[in-house]
């Protein structure tokens, strides 16, 4: 078995790579695929805390790397899912511990094994990022409506593009507030591709769920009726080649939103 | 009346689908300035490269028309959906066909001498993209430079960014800060162009 390796990575820090992780690794090993997450965020872990697995972690990637323990030792698997293992970062070191090709090897021996192992990068264009994308071949750039986001990304998919090894960088717009696109106050889906020019891979909408969910260490594709939750099960479809349509994040949810929204179509028609 | 009307007014707000009552929508902003400052990061035009650009632009256009250079902007700006390349000239005036021709011809020959300069000495052409402050030393080191005033000493330096090989020989050579004037063998016809764009 070979499976695929990929990097999820932005840029800016901030923007959602660990919730977007901890989520696509979740709603994969859901459906049936054996999913390793890589936390490569050294000195800055956190992926344990989205999986509700911190308290678990005996071994990290260093540890690994160090040979103080077995690749397979240093696997936490998840409580609810046997499918999904992480592979936490050392909380003690810094991005130096590891190289490039250390983590190409990891990499390389995990996808031996597993469907998938998906790579958390750290955020920003050094150490960390380069040794996060040396053993993946795809990749998928985490951004948000945002200028700085936006920016930060373009540059991040600029390095991904001199990546001999990366033949498809994917977008992921999280973050995105639909009321505000509709006031003109923030970009629109369409305005974020149109700059950055890369296939648009999912759109999640701002959902205060992802608070309670990270609270609980529960990614939020375990909550059926999160519409965050079902836009990242979307995702996990499109990784596996389904075609499933975005979300439409227009209609309004609340009472008065509703009658807000039926009103002012009324005055128009007026 | 009045208590009416406002309260009219706020149940209307309330009811106004919402882009009516933003004033200039932010995003368009946002989606504007980030195309701008993406369209620099993307290509590698830092400063310098934009100020030889410039210069190399005043020099073509030095041959056609005087221009105010002091006064010539080049910039990137938002052209509705595409980012453009903005130069602003103000023309002094148009120069006649001789004075044309005359220039024309004086940058062929600059041209052909590099090309001799260049074969020669290799260095000296590698030399080019250094800074620019060096090549104003030497203007002042000439001893011409005594009796020409600031301005047009500036004037050159701006001017001289693109063709540095022949502005170093000027060191050894005769030469007039003038306008036209970029090589060193052809001081008298440069001359002449000046004394014509005098006129």
């Amino acid at each position: 078995m070979t499976g695929r390796v990929i990097v999820i990575t932005s840029g800016k820090g901030g923007v959602g790579k660990t919730t977007t992780s901890a989520n696509i690794g979740t709603a994969l090993a859901k459906n049936g695929y054996k999913v390793v997450l890589i936390d490569t965020d050294l000195g800055l872990r956190n992926l344990d805390l989205l999986l509700g697995l911190e308290n678990r972690i005996v071994y990290t990637i260093v540890d690994v790397i160090e040979e103080r323990c077995k690749l397979k030792q240093a696997l936490v698997k998840d409580k609810k899912n046997p499918n999904l293992s992480l592979l936490a970062a050392a909380q003690t070191r810094d991005k130096t511990a590891v190289n490039a090709e250390q983590l190409k090897d990891i990499c390389d021996k995990l996808k031996e094994k597993n469907d998938f192992v998906l790579v958390d990068c750290p955020a920003g264009i050094e150490q960390g990022f380069q040794n996060a994308v040396a053993g993946a071949s795809e990749a998928i750039v985490v951004t948000t409506p945002e200028m700085s986001a936006i920016r930060d990304a373009d540059r991040i998919i600029g390095l991904l593009n001199t990546k001999e090894d990366i033949n498809s960088t994917k977008l992921l717009l999280n973050r995105v507030r639909p009321n505000l696109i509709k006031s003109n106050e923030m970009m629109s889906v369409d305005d974020v591709v149109g700059i950055l020019e890369i296939p648009l891979l999912g759109i999640i909408p701002e959902d205060t769920g992802i608070i309670t969910s990270t609270n609980k260490g529960e990614p939020i594709v375990n909550d059926e009726n999160a519409l965050a939750g079902k836009a990242y099960r979307n995702v996990a479809q499109r990784i596996l080649g389904e075609e499933v349509p975005f979300l439409n994040l227009d209609e309004p949810k609340g009472f008065m939103a509703k009658l807000k929204n039926a009103i002012s179509k009324l005055k128009v028609k007026v | 009346m009045g208590l009416f009307s406002d309260i009219y007014n706020t149940v209307a707000r309330f009811f106004r689908p919402q882009e009516e009552q933003g004033e200039e929508a932010s995003k368009s902003v946002a989606t504007n300035r980030l195309k701008l400052v993406l369209m620099q990061d993307r290509t590698n035009l830092t400063p310098k490269i934009l100020e030889q650009m410039r210069s190399e632009l005043i020099d073509l256009l030095s041959r056609y028309v005087e221009l105010d250079k002091e006064l010539l902007e080049l910039n990137f700006e938002q052209e509705g959906d595409q980012v453009a390349l903005m130069l602003s000239i103000p023309v002094i005036r148009a120069k006649d066909e001789d004075e044309i021709e005359a220039a024309i011809q004086a940058h062929k020959e600059a041209l052909l001498e590099e090309t001799i300069d260049s074969d020669e000495t290799d260095e000296d052409t590698e030399d080019e993209s250094e800074d620019d402050s060096d090549e104003d030393d030497e203007i002042e080191d000439d001893g011409e430079g005594e009796e020409i005033s600031e301005e047009t000493e500036e004037i050159e330096a701006s001017e001289g960014t693109e063709i540095k090989p022949k502005k170093r020989k000027k060191k050894s050579n005769v030469s007039t800060p003038d306008e036209m004037n970029s090589t060193s063998q052809e001081n008298e016809i440069t001359e002449q162009t000046e004394e014509e764009a005098n006129l």
